[in-house]
């Protein structure tokens, strides 16, 4: 059984009356890793995680956490998940430590002993409010979106949960908070749980997650380890010589893709990280005065499968070349 | 049922039940005083001054000469029936949709409770907070006939009044709360939440004004209620049991309606 990911999505299709939707999604995430969900807005994200939540049953496929159906079992999948909702309203005028206390309290039932939120618990919420600098006191209704963001963080980890699906958590929070939520990941991952965490911010994911998902149009469009989708990167040199013509003839045949020339005597040159080397030794054989590197992002490579298959075809078939 | 969820939906409603009951206290002491035994004759020259379909529309059937029927006629008519029945409207509403509308509800459903015990619990809320309000009017009703007219009132079948006047209205409360279930958007849910008790409540006006009409009331929740008769000692635990059959109906629809339906949020 330990054997068995903790998160399981098995052919999942669910759409919408208007044909959005996602479609046969089919992935896994292991036990203690952090897996990143990367996307444009409107591809499927959040599709995905009402259907990991139990808010909505899948036409076709089954989600499944601990083995468990998320559809039929709720409440038993709830036990073990710590949630941060994409777009996140709060029960009307509460109070910021009063719904704390109503949250703690909706998760002491019957099932698990009448302990909810014990006192290791009552610690863990005083550290992470701690953590954030979040101001408990005054309406919920007043707090400003990072705020909020700050108390749903809070709700999300404060009963230790070791199943944690959150829908873009960093939105609204500013460097400084970020940097400790990425912080909180990382002590959380250390601990063995298990993450899913939708995001559309590249720096995020390459951050903290183990395993990245890529879904475009309600498709994943590619899964990969990060350091894959590193190894994946194509990094844009920009040459200057003095004889354009000889460093043409050298690199003829030699299956590197050029690009516009950025001048008479510059020369654009896409290079996989695997096959630098390779580069270097023939750059060696040319009169070179200026060597520029155009470092690629995460972005570029996640911005190759979304723009699709138009123009940028031929460079998105030489990425996946580079992770074989 | 969830303890946690039933205090705080309390806690976030009862200034709802606080003031319903505050605006039947005053129409209900207002009505108390305005009864004069001895005056009862000068009220009926009064009444006979209007015209009679406009008395029967606004639900003042047949005229009482007892404490216990003027309040059965003048005020369970109509006011008993209408007001009660925008609280339910707002609680109704409230209660779900409000909360699937603005997603609030992904938090209480991320909790480890099944959909069916949160909404079991809502609506459970639902119908306690009418029992509650029902239950403080009558007694406020006895206290105050008591105190201004001691002995006159008939408590026995005044109770029996409000028993059968807190089911109908716990049927307009399923009414809305179905409506609350089935859709996810409020403005949906309102509309017709609200919107079909208003005509069952208009119809039962209307059946008043004309004997041509008059059966437009059995096609109402309303067919069955007549104050008057359970006043006068007409049997009722037929309607009684019709309307538990309803309310039974309604709410377990409108549970598993919740249960198995998607929730965008």
């Amino acid at each position: 059984m330990s054997e068995r990911p903790l998160i399981e999505v098995k052919n999942v299709t669910l759409t919408y009356r208007s044909g959005k939707g996602v479609f046969d999604l089919d992935f896994n995430v292991k036990a203690g890793e952090i897996m990143g969900y990367l996307g444009p807005n409107g591809a499927g994200k959040t599709t995905t995680i009402r259907a990991l939540l139990g808010f909505m049953k899948p036409d076709r496929g089954e989600c499944l956490i601990g083995g468990l159906d998320c559809t039929k079992n709720a409440a038993a999948v709830q036990q073990r998940l710590g949630y941060i909702p994409g777009e996140i309203t709060f029960p009307d005028d509460m109070h910021g430590d009063e719904f704390l206390k109503f949250i703690s309290d909706m998760r002491r039932t019957a099932k698990n002993g009448h302990k909810g939120l014990n006192n290791n618990h009552k610690n863990r919420q005083k550290e992470l409010t701690e953590l954030f600098e979040l101001d408990l006191k005054g309406r919920i209704r007043k707090f400003s979106k990072g705020m909020k963001q700050k108390l749903a963080i809070v709700t999300a980890f404060m009963h230790d949960p070791e199943i944690l699906i959150l829908d873009e958590p960093t939105s609204g929070l500013d460097p400084l908070m970020q940097n400790r939520f990425e912080a909180l990941l990382s002590e959380e991952k250390s601990k063995g749980k298990t993450i899913l965490m939708s995001s559309h911010l590249f720096e995020e994911v390459e951050k903290t997650c183990d395993n990245v998902l890529i879904i475009k149009d309600g498709r994943i469009v590619k899964q990969s380890d990060i350091h894959g989708l590193a190894a994946s990167q194509r990094k844009t040199y920009i040459v200057r010589t003095s004889d354009a013509a000889r460093l043409a003839a050298l690199m003829e045949g030699e299956n590197f893709e050029t690009g516009p020339l950025a001048s008479a005597d510059s020369l654009e040159i896409f290079v996989n990280s695997a096959d630098t080397g390779r580069f270097i030794r023939i750059l060696a054989g040319a009169d070179i005065l200026d060597l520029d590197v155009k470092a690629q992002t995460l972005e570029d490579v996640f911005m190759q499968f979304y723009t699709g298959n138009t123009g940028d075809g031929g460079a998105a078939k030489q990425n996946e070349h580079g992770i074989t | 049922m969830n303890m946690a969820l039933l205090r705080m939906t309390l806690k976030k409603n009862w200034v709802l039940i606080a003031i319903f009951y505050g605006i039947l206290t005053m129409y209900l002491s207002v009505m108390i005083s305005m009864f004069d035994p001895e005056e009862v004759n000068k009220l009926l020259e009064m009444v006979e001054m209007f015209p009679e379909n406009l008395m029967k529309a606004m639900g003042f059937t047949s005229i009482a000469t007892t404490l216990t029927a003027y309040l059965a006629s003048w005020l369970y008519g109509m006011l008993m029936l209408g007001l009660p029945m925008v609280y339910c409207i707002i609680l109704g509403n409230r209660l779900v949709a409000k909360m699937v509308d603005n997603n609030s509800i992904a938090y209480l459903l991320s909790t480890p409770n099944s959909r069916i015990r949160i909404i079991i619990t809502r609506g459970v809320y639902a119908i306690l907070s009418l029992i509650l309000l029902f239950t403080a009017v009558t007694a406020t009703g006895v206290l105050l006939s008591e105190s201004i007219y001691p002995g006159l009132l008939d408590i026995a079948a005044f109770i029996k009044l409000n028993i059968i006047t807190a089911m109908v209205n716990m049927v307009v409360m399923m009414i809305s709360f179905f409506f609350s279930c089935l859709f996810n958007e409020a403005k949906y849910s309102s509309l017709l939440g609200a919107g079909v008790p208003i005509i069952f409540l208009l119809m039962n006006m209307l059946s008043g004004v004309s004997d041509k009409i008059e059966y437009l009331k059995r096609f109402t929740i309303y067919g069955l209620f007549d104050p008057v008769g359970v006043i006068n000692g007409e049997t009722v635990w037929q309607a009684q049991l019709i309307y538990a059959a309803i309310i039974a109906v309604l709410f377990s629809s409108a549970v598993l309606i919740f249960n198995k339906k998607r929730l965008p949020i």
